[in-house]
C-alpha cells in the first residue's frame, strides 16, 4: 500500500498555482454531502478472511446467518413469480444459497425453496469466506456463481441485470448505504424486488451497555467497542432515497443465550463480526474492563439460569424498483367510499 | 488451533472461578448504574481482580 507522493517534490509556487488553474478551466459540479467513513473496509475484509481460514470454527457459528437467511428466503418465496437471475449481495459463506436448496418449513413436500430461482450470483469481498463451502454437496443443487467483489461498496454489474437482489447480514458494515442502495436499484430490472436484512438498532445492546459501564467505572471514559447501527426509522428513508417503491420494513429480534460473555465475543470473532469502526481503540481491550464487563453483564442482563442473553435485532426491508406497469396509489380525492363508514359498519357487525 | 489454549479461554476459565466476587461487583454497579463514575466500586473490583489473579496463576 505504499504510494509515493510526488507532492513534496513540486515547487511550492506551482503547487499553489495549479488548483487555481483547474478551477478556471472546468466547471465542476458541487460535491454532495461529504462521505465520512465509519468502518474500515480493509480491516473488515481481514477479519472475515482470518475467520474463514479456520473452517471448522467458522462453520460452527453459522447458526445466526443460516437462521436469518432462512427467514429471508421465506420472504422471497412469498413473491409468486420466477426469478431467472438473482444477486446475493454480501453473501458471506453463501448461506442464502444453502438455504435455498432446503425445503421450506411451511411446505416440506414441495421441494427446495429455490425451485423458482434460475441463476444465483453470490458476491462477497472476502474470498476465503465466499469459497469456504464451495466443495459441499449443496452447490450441485443450485446454479451458483461466486464472484469476489474488489470493493464491497462498488457493484460491478450492468444496469437492469437482476430479477431480484438479496442481501443478508452484510449491509451493517457498509459506509455509504445510500450509494449502495442506489446501485442496487440500478442493477435491478424494472418492477423487481430488493430484499435485504441487516443488523440494526438495539443489536447487542447488552454487550454495549455492559462494556460502557465497565469502562466508565474502571477507566473513567468510554471507547467504541460496538458499531453504530441503522435504526428502523432510517431504513425506510434510505430505501426511498435510493428510488425504491412499495416499501416494507419489519423488525425481528433473535435472542441467543450464551454461557458467558467470552463465548459471545469468541463467536462474534469467528463470524468475522469483530469491531471494525475506524475510530476504535487500537489494540486489545483492557483486561480490567473485560473482567468488569463480565460481572456487569451478568448482574444487569443475566438470565435466572445463569446464561447471558444477546439480542440480535434484524431489520428486513423489501423495496421494488419502479416501473410504469407497477400498481400505484390513486390520486387524492378519487376515493368513492368513505372508509370511516365502511369500518364503522363492518366493525359493528363483528360485535 | 489445536494443542494451544487461546488466551481468551484461559482468561474465561479464571474468571469463571470468581463468580461470587463477580456477582458482588455487578450488584455494586447495578445499585447506581445511571450515575457511574470512575472507581465507584473499586473495593469490590480489587477483590474480584485478586481472585482472578490467584485463579489465573493456579493453572
Amino acid at each position: 500500500m505504499n504510494t509515493l507522493s510526488v507532492r513534496a517534490f513540486i515547487p511550492p509556487l506551482t503547487r499553489r498555482a495549479s488548483p487555481l488553474r483547474a478551477t478556471r478551466c472546468y466547471a465542476m459540479q458541487a460535491p454532495g454531502a461529504p462521505i465520512v467513513d465509519i468502518f474500515s473496509q480493509q480491516h473488515k475484509w481481514m477479519q472475515k478472511e482470518r475467520a474463514a481460514r479456520d473452517v471448522e470454527t467458522s462453520r460452527s457459528v453459522d447458526y445466526l446467518r443460516d437462521e436469518v437467511a432462512s427467514r429471508l428466503c421465506e420472504r422471497l418465496m412469498d413473491i409468486n413469480r420466477p426469478f431467472p437471475n438473482v444477486l446475493d449481495l454480501g453473501a458471506n459463506a453463501c448461506n442464502i444459497a444453502r438455504q435455498l436448496t432446503l425445503p421450506s418449513e411451511d411446505s416440506p413436500d414441495k421441494g427446495p425453496r429455490g425451485s423458482r430461482i434460475g441463476k444465483l450470483t453470490a458476491a462477497e469481498s472476502s474470498e476465503a469466506l465466499l469459497f469456504r463451502d464451495a466443495d459441499l454437496p449443496f452447490n450441485k443443487d443450485i446454479d451458483i456463481e461466486r464472484q469476489v467483489l474488489p470493493a464491497s461498496e462498488l457493484l460491478p454489474f450492468e444496469p437492469n441485470t437482476f430479477d431480484a437482489v438479496l442481501s443478508s447480514l452484510s449491509m451493517h458494515w457498509i459506509n455509504d448505504l445510500p450509494s449502495v442502495l442506489a446501485q442496487v436499484n440500478s442493477t435491478l430490472k424494472p418492477d423487481s424486488p430488493f430484499i435485504g436484512v441487516m443488523m440494526g438498532g438495539d443489536s447487542l445492546y447488552e454487550l454495549r451497555t455492559s462494556l460502557q459501564l465497565a469502562e466508565q467505572e474502571r477507566r473513567g471514559g468510554v471507547a467504541t467497542h460496538t458499531s453504530p447501527l441503522a435504526d428502523v426509522r432510517d431504513v425506510g428513508g434510505l430505501l426511498q432515497k435510493a428510488g425504491f417503491n412499495l416499501l416494507t420494513v419489519d423488525v425481528d429480534d433473535i435472542v441467543v443465550d450464551f454461557p458467558d460473555v467470552f463465548a459471545l465475543m469468541k463467536d462474534l470473532q469467528a463470524m468475522g463480526e469483530s469491531n471494525a469502526v475506524i475510530s476504535r481503540e487500537k489494540g486489545p481491550i483492557q483486561r480490567d474492563a473485560l473482567l468488569a464487563a463480565e460481572g456487569i453483564y451478568r448482574a444487569l442482563h443475566g438470565n435466572e439460569d445463569g446464561s447471558l442473553p444477546a439480542t440480535f435485532r434484524l431489520i428486513y426491508m423489501i423495496g421494488w424498483k419502479s416501473s410504469p406497469t407497477q400498481a400505484k396509489p390513486l390520486e387524492r380525492g378519487t376515493g368513492m367510499f368513505s372508509i370511516k363508514d365502511y369500518l364503522e359498519k363492518n366493525g359493528g357487525e363483528k360485535k | 488451533m489445536p494443542g494451544r489454549t487461546r488466551p481468551i479461554d484461559k482468561f474465561a476459565t479464571a474468571v469463571g472461578q470468581c463468580s461470587k466476587e463477580s456477582a458482588v461487583y455487578g450488584k455494586c454497579i447495578l445499585a447506581d448504574y445511571n450515575n457511574v463514575h470512575k472507581d465507584q466500586c473499586a473495593v469490590e473490583f480489587m477483590k474480584l481482580k485478586d481472585c482472578y489473579l490467584a485463579a489465573y496463576k493456579k493453572r
